[in-house]
């Protein structure tokens, strides 16, 4: 009852129809460059990056909108006064906490399905594995998800629709770009010194062949150690929805879409730097850098960790909103009425 | 659960029992001791100035806040430990209008009838049975948010209508309704009592619950006056509007008649009497001293007099106190 009451009175206004329909038009606008762009490269598979790109669009749109949809889903109804006309009747506080949280899901979800023929279009053209589309939407799904449950909680937490609106944009955006930063910058603060032995030829046989060498040359520089914190990048939705799709590879052994290049720089930096690097061009070794596939298949994958992360502040997000929405009200945050 | 320990002497099988409740809010002590009961069959006036813990003993008795303290029993259950049985025989109008601007005033009795666990049909005949009742049938499928004040109103007691309950707590339901509207309310009000239902009304309008209320109970302060300090006050003398086309004649008549107290008010003199039986002992005097009345009453309702009276008011019966809705 309250999911379809919640969907007639809040969602189902005709701002939201033109949401939905800029919405439709900019992944429509993206699919069309993406094509031309990534065909216009000769790449047989673009289907592939098309199909993933605009995943990650659903994903940054939903989480764009979704708290705005999500964030004063309780709050909202205080301030109008519509809260306790619905609390005195046979509703309980989970019915209530949790037909909101499934509007917000659906509303979020309708973005989804809009995408739904440029994405059946992409899967057709990039011949996409079953498992590749199946993983990408069930993620995509429960992120969204998890968005829409911590606008809600939240906004039974917080009694000013504003604040709660503003800081689910901020939880979202800790999430996504915070994450990113924590990342970045806490990877440039822990540096390690690195010894690089290196000797080059200095004279070759006739064949090009190096026959001697130059003395050892000892450089010392300091490098990131990205390998110690990337976990911060695993609470990263973006990285967990690319983390968690199946990978598939060109002939190369390198990664043909969007989730699997994000998948395959995550996995990068897991790998702890040589400290101790030498180099002779003079004893026959060949430095060989190795390649995408075997960059993933060496790494451990963190998306779970960062799913179960998601998967567990949901539950708190709407565990507190229940909480605090609770009647008879024992509590009342500062400055807020009942009803 | 043991009822009768918990209020002696008081009934137990219906209407609304409170004993002792109170609610601070922080440092804030909005009700400090609320006594009352309601009785079935019944309209009881809730009487109290701007802040004196009327919306908070509401909203306790609606099972919406929880009591710091003391007893509530609606229609027999204790809104904390059985909100459900207290939530289906009660039926709550708040002084806030929200309402779902986006539906329509069927679709909002309809989903509020839902909400109560009635199927679609039965909703559906409910909603349409109370739109009749309020007078919205003609704005059935306007959206709520083109009602006006007046119209939201009725929506308002409508949708605490809906499950048809046996207690009924209405929070300032007059208040901007043209004077139509109010006789409307004050009918159907009457009539849900005539029904034996136990109706609760809050007011700072005396005069409109005067019309409707059997009985009231004053709140000040977040204390409910006790029946003794009621009843002092309305033995205690209030003021009586006079008015005569010979106003000399009438203030000689009344020197001769030794009436104290007076204050003259254009062409009316308003004099301090306790009790009717010294007002007919007066008109009598006067009327025999030859005096021409052309008005003689009460210049204050009952209601509204009992709580000047308490609220230490009484003593200035001046010509503004003829409009309380000023408050």
């Amino acid at each position: 009852m309250i999911v379809v009451l919640e969907l007639r009175q809040r969602v189902r206004a005709v701002s939201w129809y033109v949401l939905l329909g800029v919405f439709i038009l900019l992944v429509a606008f993206v699919t069309v460059l993406l094509s031309i762009a990534l065909f216009a490269f000769g790449a047989a598979d673009a289907g592939g990056g098309v199909f993933s790109t605009i995943i990650l669009f659903v994903l940054l749109l939903g989480s764009l909108v979704t708290p705005a949809l999500s964030g004063s889903a309780i709050n909202g109804d205080r301030e109008a006064g519509t809260l306790a006309t619905t609390q005195v009747t046979l509703v309980t506080t989970w019915q209530l906490v949790l037909g909101k949280f499934l509007a917000a899901w659906v509303s979020a979800l309708a973005f989804l399905a809009a995408a739904a023929p440029f994405l059946v279009y992409a899967t057709i053209v990039g011949h996409l594995g079953v498992d590749t589309t199946v993983v990408a939407l069930l993620v995509l799904v429960v992120e969204l998800g998890v968005i829409a449950a911590i606008g809600v909680g939240l906004s039974g937490i917080i009694s000013r629709s504003l604040f709660s609106i503003v800081l689910t944009y901020l939880v979202v955006a800790a999430l996504s770009v915070g994450t990113l930063i924590a990342f970045t910058l806490g990877g440039l603060v822990i540096q390690s010194e690195v010894r690089s032995t290196s000797s080059y030829a200095t004279s070759f046989a006739t064949d090009g062949a190096p026959v001697e060498c130059s003395e050892p040359q000892v450089s010392v520089y300091r490098t990131p150690r990205f390998d110690l914190v990337w976990v911060f990048l695993a609470a990263n939705p973006y990285v967990v929805l690319a983390d968690a799709v199946p990978t598939q590879y060109d002939q190369n052994g390198f990664p043909t879409d969007l989730f699997g290049n994000i998948k395959l720089g995550v996995r990068a930096a897991q790998k702890s730097p040589d400290l101790d690097t030498s180099y002779s061009e003079c004893d026959g070794k060949q430095l060989v850098q190795p390649t995408g596939r075997e960059t993933i298949e060496s790494t451990a994958p963190g998306w779970f960790v960062g799913l179960l992360v998601h998967l567990v502040l949901a539950p708190a997000a709407l565990t507190a909103a229940w909480a605090s929405t609770r009647t008879p009200a024992a509590r009342l945050a500062r400055g807020s009425r009942v009803a | 659960m043991s009822i009768v320990a918990d209020s002696p002497g008081l009934p137990i099988n219906g209407g609304i029992v409170v004993s002792g409740a109170s609610r601070a809010f922080g440092e804030i002590k909005a009700v400090s001791s609320a006594t009352f009961t309601a009785l079935p069959g019944t309209v009881t006036a809730l009487i109290g100035p701007n802040g004196s813990g009327k919306t908070t003993l509401m909203l306790m008795l609606a099972s919406l806040l929880k009591p710091d303290g003391g007893q509530i029993r609606i229609a027999g259950f204790d809104p904390i430990l059985e909100t459900g049985e207290v939530r289906r025989r009660l039926g709550w109008m708040p002084d806030v209008l929200g309402s779902w601007a986006s539906l329509s005033v069927r679709a909002t009795l309809e989903f509020t009838g839902r909400l109560y666990e009635f199927d679609r049909s039965k909703a559906a005949a409910r909603a349409a049975e109370l739109m009749t009742i309020v007078g919205l049938a003609d704005l059935a499928d306007s959206p709520t948010r083109v009602l006006s004040r007046g119209q939201k109103q009725r929506l308002s007691l409508a949708r605490a209508l809906v499950h048809d309950p046996d207690v009924l707590l209405l929070d300032e339901p007059a208040s901007g309704l043209d004077p139509v509207a109010r006789v409307q309310l004050r009918d159907t009000v009457r009539r849900m009592a005539a029904e034996g239902k136990t109706v609760l009304v809050s007011s700072h309008v005396l005069s409109e619950l005067d019309e409707m209320a059997d009985s009231a109970v004053y709140l000040e302060g977040g204390v409910t006056a006790s029946a003794e300090r009621v009843a002092a006050a309305r033995i205690a003398p209030r003021p009586w509007r006079i008015r005569a086309s010979d106003l000399a004649a009438l203030l000689s008549a009344l020197d001769a008649a030794e009436v104290g107290t007076r204050t003259q008010d254009r062409n009316e003199v308003v004099v301090a009497l306790s009790g009717e039986e010294e007002a007919s002992t007066l008109l009598a005097t006067l009327v025999s001293a030859g005096v021409r009345i052309s008005a003689f009453a009460p210049a204050l309702g009952e209601l509204e007099n009992t709580f000047m009276d308490l609220s230490g008011l009484i003593a200035r019966p001046v010509a503004d106190s003829q409009n309380p809705a000023a408050s």
